[in-house]
């Protein structure tokens, strides 16, 4: 790792992940921001260049070239080699192996196709909120924030919704991989796997993966029209997608589609409890809906960082980079760049600039789900609008400790003002 | 200033991969193909410039270029 330069050394804190508990460390983050150059900031025995204004993440983004996804990990923490091999999903990939996992799931999640899936969104979602104001409401994260997006993956999945609990109960502990306490045995789900081999070394993982190794073998003998049918005809070409390439897959599209989401509803259920001015205005122009959905997302950054490594010397922001530097791009500041957003601390439903980092920062690894979780807060939107729903927070959030996931374990609503 | 001034743009097929988000700008001149999920241009529409920019600045793959020529 590259020796810290003599200014990096007072950066403040970021990665300790009980400071998340309290929320994401804004002022920190707005100090490493205003300080020219990139901060290096001390992690395990060694440390990371943090990223943290707007434009540098998306050069990082957008030159995997320099900034490789595929070596090392994209979390803050290296794997060792066969680790990283068990547990690579297309998300620590690069061209051409991303090229050719990506073309393999990205027809289901373009927006023309996702399109389709507007009706059953809005059929769960108009369940979820009669049954909250039915029983006036509680927790929002259990009630509406979770069963949502698992729901609606499930179905594109093809797995019976029957089984939306035990899934996120599932992605519940594999959040907890991502901090630094896990609250199973390692033997748990009866893994006999270790642990360091499981994506988030979560025997959760282990269970995920059984889950969909029972998916691929009912559906080998009888393929229908769902997702994960789909992931098994190009499974049987090796060429495509090997067996461990299929299990990372479900297990990608499993956790990416359900935690990140639900976490973006938490906080927006937040945002317009917290600031219902906001919130009576999308009611009176539901021309605001699009845009306060963006600003939803650049308000909750569900996903606070990603890392990647340096293939090669190179330099940004004046600061030289050494290859296998560890390169890490700060999603949840980015979000809150001042030199972008104008009053970024300002919820703003009729923001013009949509330009937030929520899904990334502009390259390859895009959100595959960016327009299905577009549509489930959108729609969210829509029929909350229908039925004047209006929230009122009862209770403090309980927050995920993690600084990964922006995660919100619990927090109490209830409807106020109008009902249907 | 050239506002009106239409350009032509080509898609890497090598390079694309699927997001899609070509389609979501310019339905008019960009179509995914639904089994191989490449996109490609669907004619030989042309772009005024400024709307060619922002597409190739949103290509996540990079895989979108502006064709230099003489029109
Ligand atoms: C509000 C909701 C969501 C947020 C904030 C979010 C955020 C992100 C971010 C930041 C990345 C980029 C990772 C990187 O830079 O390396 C990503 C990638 C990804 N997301 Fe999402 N996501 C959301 C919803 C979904 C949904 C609904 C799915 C459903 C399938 C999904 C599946 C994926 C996958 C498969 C990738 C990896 C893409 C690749 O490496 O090419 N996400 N997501």
């Amino acid at each position: 790792m590259a020796p810290p330069s003599a200014a990096a050394v007072d950066t403040p804190n970021v990665t300790d992940p009980s400071l998340y508990l309290e929320g994401i460390p804004h002022d920190r983050f707005a100090q490493i921001r205003a300080t020219p150059g990139l901060a290096w900031h001390p992690y395990e025995d060694g440390g990371f260049w943090a990223v943290t204004r707007h434009a540098e993440v998306r050069h990082v983004s957008r030159n995997p070239e320099l900034f490789s996804s595929a070596i090392g990990h994209t979390n803050l923490w290296d794997l060792e080699a066969d680790a990283l091999e068990a547990r690579r999903s297309l998300i620590d990939t690069d061209a051409p192996d991303h090229t050719r996992l990506r073309r393999l799931v990205a027809g289901a999640f373009t927006p023309k196709n996702i399109r389709r899936w507007e009706e059953t969104v809005r059929a769960i979602t108009g369940e979820l909120l009669d049954e909250f104001v039915a029983q006036g409401g509680g927790d929002w994260v259990d009630m509406v924030a979770a069963p949502l997006p698992i729901q609606v993956i499930l179905t594109m999945l093809g797995v019976p919704t029957d089984d939306a609990d035990y899934l996120v109960e599932l992605s519940n502990y594999l959040v907890e991989g991502t901090g630094d306490a896990q609250s199973i045995p390692p033997d748990a789900f009866g893994n006999t796997t270790e642990l360091r081999l499981l994506p988030f070394n979560s025997p959760a993982s282990h269970a995920l993966f059984e889950y969909g190794e029972g998916m691929r073998q009912q559906r080998q003998n009888d393929l229908r029209d769902d997702l994960v049918s789909h992931l098994v005809q190009a499974e049987s070409d090796v060429e495509r997608m090997s067996r461990n390439e299929y299990r990372n897959m479900f297990h990608l599209l499993v956790f990416a589609g359900n935690e990140t989401t639900r976490t973006a509803i938490s906080h927006g259920g937040m945002a317009l409890a917290a600031f219902p001015d906001e919130w009576g205005r999308v009611l009176a122009d539901p021309g605001l809906i699009d845009s306060s959905a963006e600003e939803i997302l650049r308000w909750a950054t569900p996903v606070m960082h990603m890392r990647r490594t340096a293939t090669t010397d190179t330099e940004l922001a004046g600061t030289p980079i050494a290859e296998g530097d560890k390169v890490v791009m700060w999603y949840a500041s980015a979000n809150r760049d001042e030199a972008v957003f104008e009053d970024p601390f300002r919820f703003d439903v009729s923001r013009a600039n949509g330009d937030h980092f929520a899904f990334g920062g502009g390259g390859p690894h895009l959100c595959l789900g960016a327009f299905l979780a577009r549509l489930e807060v959108t729609v969210l939107l829509e029929e909350m609008a229908k039925r004047s729903i209006c929230l009122e927070q009862t209770s403090e959030p309980v927050r995920a400790r993690s600084n990964f996931v922006h995660g919100v374990l619990s927090v109490g609503m209830q409807p106020a003002g109008g009902t249907n | 200033m050239a506002g009106e001034e239409m350009v032509r743009v080509a898609v890497d097929q090598e390079l694309c991969i699927g997001a899609g988000v070509c389609e979501l700008l310019e339905p008019e001149v960009f179509e995914l193909d639904n089994d191989i999920v490449i996109s490609s241009v669907t004619g030989d529409e042309l772009l005024p410039r400024a709307r060619a920019d922002v597409v190739v600045d949103r290509c996540p793959s990079r895989a979108i270029a502006i064709v230099e020529e003489e029109l």
